[in-house]
Formats: C-alpha cells, structure tokens, sequence
C-alpha cells in the first residue's frame, strides 16, 4: 500500500483501558542446558508472579487469569510444534484458551497487543503474556540460517544467509543519505553494552571503546560482531489487566498503549510514498530531504515502524515524544536499525537521526534515555521474549523498581554472577511515561507501545 | 490381511542411538535433522526459467482502473497488490544501478558463494522495485553502473541464475 485509505488511518481506540501490573524473565544466555524451555519460561512466570509487590498470592492470580498469549519466533530453534501448549499445562493453566503469536522479532511486541485486545474487548480481565526462544539447540551459523528463512527464499535468503546482510545495505544507504558516521553506529554498541554492565540477566555486557567496536570482527560490511545482537536463550512475561483488576493486584500500575504497522517482507518492495507526519511534525517539512532523496521509506527508514509511532501516538495522545517520554526500549538488534529508528518515531526529524546520540539526549541523565536495559546488544535477543522483555523493563523503570531489580543481589545469585563492583542505578528519576519498539527483520513488523504511570 | 492384527509381536529397535553430551547435572543429547521440502516456484516460474535462458522479467499492471497502474515488479509478483489483477510479464533491460551494497563475510551455513562478497540492490531504470543480488567482480559503490549476467549453463534453478557486473 503507498497510498492509504481514510479507513486504514482509523485510530485505535481500546474499548476497555488496559493496564500492566508485573513482570519477569529469566538470566539470557547464549547456552542454557540447566533447563527446558518450558522450565525457563516457569522461572519468568514465577519472577512476575512473586517479586512484583502484588497484593494478591500467586495462586489467587493463577486462580484469575483467563486467557494466555505466547510469543515464540521460530517453530526451527525449538524443534517443537506447539510449545505454546507445552508450556501453557506446565504453567498449569489448562483449560484456559492460549494463542501462538508469530510476527518476527516483533513477536514480543505482538503478543503484548493481542493480550491487550483481549483485556480490551472484555475477553480477559487478566492475561498472560510470556515469551520465549531457545537458540542454542544449534550452532550459530545454523541459527543465523534458520533466522535468515524469515527473509524471502525466493530472492533473499540465498544472498547472505544471515540478517546482518539484509541490514548492512540500509547501513550504508543512510550514511550515504543522511551523513552518519561509523563512530556514532558504534557509540551504540558502547551505551548499550554498557548500560547491560548493570543489568544481573544481561547476555553480553561490557565495557568497549568506539575503536574496539569498529576493530571488532566483520559481519557484513559495515557492520561489525559488537554492532549486532547474539542468540540467546531465555523467556520474559507480563501480566496484563482490566483497570478493576489492576489496582486489585497493584497499587502502580500502568496503561497501556501499543499500536502495530507492518511493511513488504522484501526491501527491495517498498515504493516510494508520503511521509504519513508525527504530532510533532508538520507539512513541507521534508520538502528538502526528499528533493535531495526521494524514496521515502527506501532502505533508509521504517514505513511499519512510522506507522505504528503514528497510530500510537495519537492513542496515548503524545504530541511531542522528545519532551514527553521519560525513556524508550528500542530494538537495537544492529547499531543502524536503532538509529534508523529515531527518525521513524520521532525522537528526531528524519536526516538528523545520528544528533539524537550525539546530543547526549539517548544517554542515562538525557532528555530520553534509550536501552537503560542494556538492549538487544547488550542484554537478550530471545526473540519471541524479547518485546515482552522490553516492557518489563519499561514497567519496572516506571514503578521506581529498577534497583529492585537490577541491583538485588539476589538476581545477580540468581544469574550465577557476582554484582559488579561498578553498578550504578540507571534508575530514571520519576517517570512517567516510557516507550517501547519491537521490530520484525528489516521492518516488516513493527509494534509502538507506551507505558504510562497510572496512580 | 486381518491375520498380522491377531499376532503378538516382539518389537526391535531399528533406530540410532542420540549422542549425549553430559552438561551435569542436565543431559543434553544430539537431535539430527535432513529434510528435503520440495517448493513450487508457482506463477513466478517463467521468471526463474528465464534466467536459465539470459532474460530478466518482472510483471507489470496493465489494468487501467489501477490507481497504481503501470507499475513494474522485479522481484516479480502474478496478481497486483493494488488492484489484484493478474500482471503481465515483460522482458527488462538488465542494467541498472547500485542503489546500496554491503560485503557478505560471516554468513550463514549453507551460502552458496565464496566468502567474503559483495551483495548489491540495483535500481533498474523502468522497474519500480530494487532488485537485490550479488557484484560476481569489482568493487560497488552507490551509483556505480552494472549489467547483468546469467547462469544459462549449470543452472542452479534459483535466484543465484542472475548476477551483476560492472558496466
């Protein structure tokens, strides 16, 4: 579609208010032979269930949910067709209706929406929503294959065989558009690792130098190992409510707002159409820019993830996201998809997505500090988890509760490690509203949630 | 034919043996897997024919009630998104240019060419779609002109059929 109808611009508009009062998930790691999937996603389950202060026992909230969405990417990582029903009896909840979502990375962002239409359409008045993947029943080549089956096998998968190819083009398109440097790209990969330094579940912290980012080991050019996200195994959950419920079981709870676009599979589709504008935009504003490179979204942007943004923010009725979110959660699978993203949800104008790192105003202490969380560079990209993941740590930085659950050492023992001597809080000062992005490969999906303080 | 249901039967285990790598406490055992899928190229056929035989074709919309009418897809798709007519196959000019590039080095198991190389999505004059495949010599850079060349001898029967070159 390059040109909408009045209809497809409808704004989404719940009919009851949605609400998340918990979540949880598990230590990520490359290789996890301690426990089956469907133990991993128990020990998420159980971390929403009794370290979220709720005031109701965690069989009372089993005794009152009513509906359960699982996200899991790939039936090929698993190895196992429905472990949407395997987990569910584990999670003892039988006969409770369960549904499989499957959109790509954006899987977790995907079942965060569908478990908040059923909250919505008054189907559930409390829902399951949990997630997961197991990616280290194969090696990493064999993974970055099977991942790759998610670009068209027609014409895609052949090319590169690994998604990092599929980005790479769009990284050089927009240095090449829009003047962004390697240094910014890896200065990315530093703020994101870093912050997963903080971070008790965190796959792959660390603390790097641009230099060592863009010494590190070649994926495909110009992308290296440090800008991309590894495979990991682990699960994430939240608990979703109806308004009644959520202060029932919470006294901070928080609304929700999510909204969905998608785009062709293939890059190489996408023609070229009107930029739909943010609140904050306005008409003729890339008159410029578009005169200069004309493509819009081309491989330089994210239609899906424009559209979601548009939609979303005329739900939570933001009018300027720079000002207004404390914080966001992105989906820094590689350095440029994160970067590309600025733009697309409005952080800042399109063509001047590198200022928004450079400004300093990504950075913890900054107008609207992104991936606190560590990130998918940083932290986990499991994927069917990893937009579930994502809102807990939007929830938890919301709630005040991210030294609860970063700096209690008893997540650190939890993880196996030692709580680094340089932790530091990453907690935001009183927030009130934080985003998240979940994105499928190279935006065919994407999902813009808000998570907004609710007492 | 009945009888075998009446008969009791000694049962043997004709599999092999998982391999167990002891992970302590937990086993891990190893889980093979070959499969073969055969998969249609369907109404897209004469395109990966027509490599086989040197033509590049996409599918245009001839509808004239089409709000998008004319336009041109390479990839190639039968029915329009826009109209949901059946398209026409047309004979493109295989030349066109780099639109974007990258070098294919840590790739995924099975890649089919040698690593490193460099992947390229060309613009084609005419075509509304930017076509991805691979530079088989030289260096790209964006806005570099390229022609296409064909594996119309050993054919692979997939998108490997086609590759570019530096005009």
């Amino acid at each position: 579609m390059i040109k909408f109808g009045e209809g497809n611009l409808r704004v989404p508009r719940w009919s009851k208010r949605v609400f998340m009062v918990a979540g949880g998930c598990t230590p990520f790691r490359k290789y996890f032979p301690e426990y089956k999937l469907e133990e991993l996603v128990m020990m998420a389950f159980k971390m929403m269930l009794e370290d979220n202060d709720l005031k109701l026992s965690p069989k009372q909230i089993k005794d009152s949910i009513q509906f359960a969405v699982y996200g899991e990417f790939a039936d090929h990582f698993q190895d196992q067709l429905l472990c949407e029903s395997k987990v569910h009896d584990y999670l003892g909840l039988d006969p409770l209706y369960n549904v499989g979502i499957k959109t790509g990375g954006a899987t977790g962002g995907t079942s965060v929406l569908m478990g908040a239409q059923a909250i919505a359409s008054g189907y559930a008045n409390c829902c399951l929503v949990a997630g997961w993947e197991r990616m280290d029943e194969v090696d990493t080549r064999t993974g970055n294959f099977y991942i790759s089956t998610a670009a068209c096998k027609d014409f895609e998968t052949r090319m590169g065989r690994i998604y990092s190819s599929y980005y790479a083009p769009m990284a050089n398109r927009f240095a090449w558009a829009y003047d962004l440097s390697e240094v910014t790209r890896a200065k990315v990969a530093v703020k994101n690792r870093g912050y997963a330094v903080m971070n008790p579940n965190a796959q792959q912290p660390g603390v790097h130098t641009v230099e060592e980012v863009l010494a590190s080991r070649m994926s495909a050019y110009p992308l290296r190992f440090l800008e991309c996200c590894a495979m990991t195994a682990g699960a994430a959950s939240v608990l979703l409510c109806d308004e009644e419920m959520a202060y029932q079981l919470s006294d901070h709870p928080v609304e929700v707002f999510i909204c969905g676009g998608s785009h062709t599979l293939r890059v190489a589709d996408r023609r070229p159409m009107e930029i739909p504008l943010l609140p904050n935009e306005t008409p003729g504003q890339y008159d410029a820019l578009l005169k200069e490179n004309p493509r819009w979204p081309g491989f330089e942007s994210f239609l899906a993830a424009r559209f979601a943004a548009w939609l979303c923010y005329r739900m939570a009725g933001i009018k300027d996201p720079l000002a207004e979110l404390d914080l966001v959660e992105l989906h820094d699978a590689f350095t440029i998809s994160d970067i590309q993203t600025y733009g697309d949800i409005g952080l800042r104008p399109y063509g001047q997505e590198p200022d928004f790192i450079e400004s300093g105003d990504a950075y913890f202490g900054g107008k609207c500090p992104a991936n606190l969380s560590g990130g998918l560079l940083g932290t986990m990209h499991a994927v069917g988890a990893t937009g579930i993941w994502q809102a807990a740590e939007v929830l938890w930085q919301i709630q005040g509760k991210y030294d609860q659950f970063h700096g209690d050492p008893k997540w650190w023992k939890r993880a196996g490690k030692k709580k680094p001597k340089q932790w530091t809080s990453l907690q935001v000062p009183n927030p009130r509203q934080g985003l998240w992005v979940s994105h499928a490969g190279v935006g065919s999906h994407v999902t813009v949630g808000i998570l907004r303080k609710a007492w | 034919m009945a009888e075998i249901y009446e008969k009791a039967i000694r049962t043997k285990y004709v599999g092999k043996p998982l391999a167990l790598y002891d992970e302590k406490p937990a086993w891990v055992v190893s889980w093979p897997r070959a499969v073969e899928h055969h998969h249609t190229y369907g109404l897209l056929t004469p395109f990966f024919k027509g490599l086989t035989e040197g033509k590049l074709m996409a599918t245009k919309c001839t509808n004239p009630d089409c709000a998008e009418k004319g336009t041109v897809w390479l990839p190639p798709r039968a029915d329009c998104p826009d109209c949901y007519q059946r398209m026409k196959w047309v004979k493109v000019k295989p030349e066109g240019k780099i639109y974007t590039f990258t070098m294919v080095d840590y790739a995924g198991i099975g890649v089919e060419m040698k690593t490193p190389y460099w992947q390229i999505d060309v613009q084609i004059p005419g075509v509304d779609t930017i076509f991805k495949g691979y530079l088989a010599q030289g260096k790209p850079e964006i806005g570099l002109p390229v022609k296409a060349e064909f594996r119309t001898k050993n054919p692979t029967h997939t998108i490997l059929d086609i590759w570019w070159v530096p005009k």
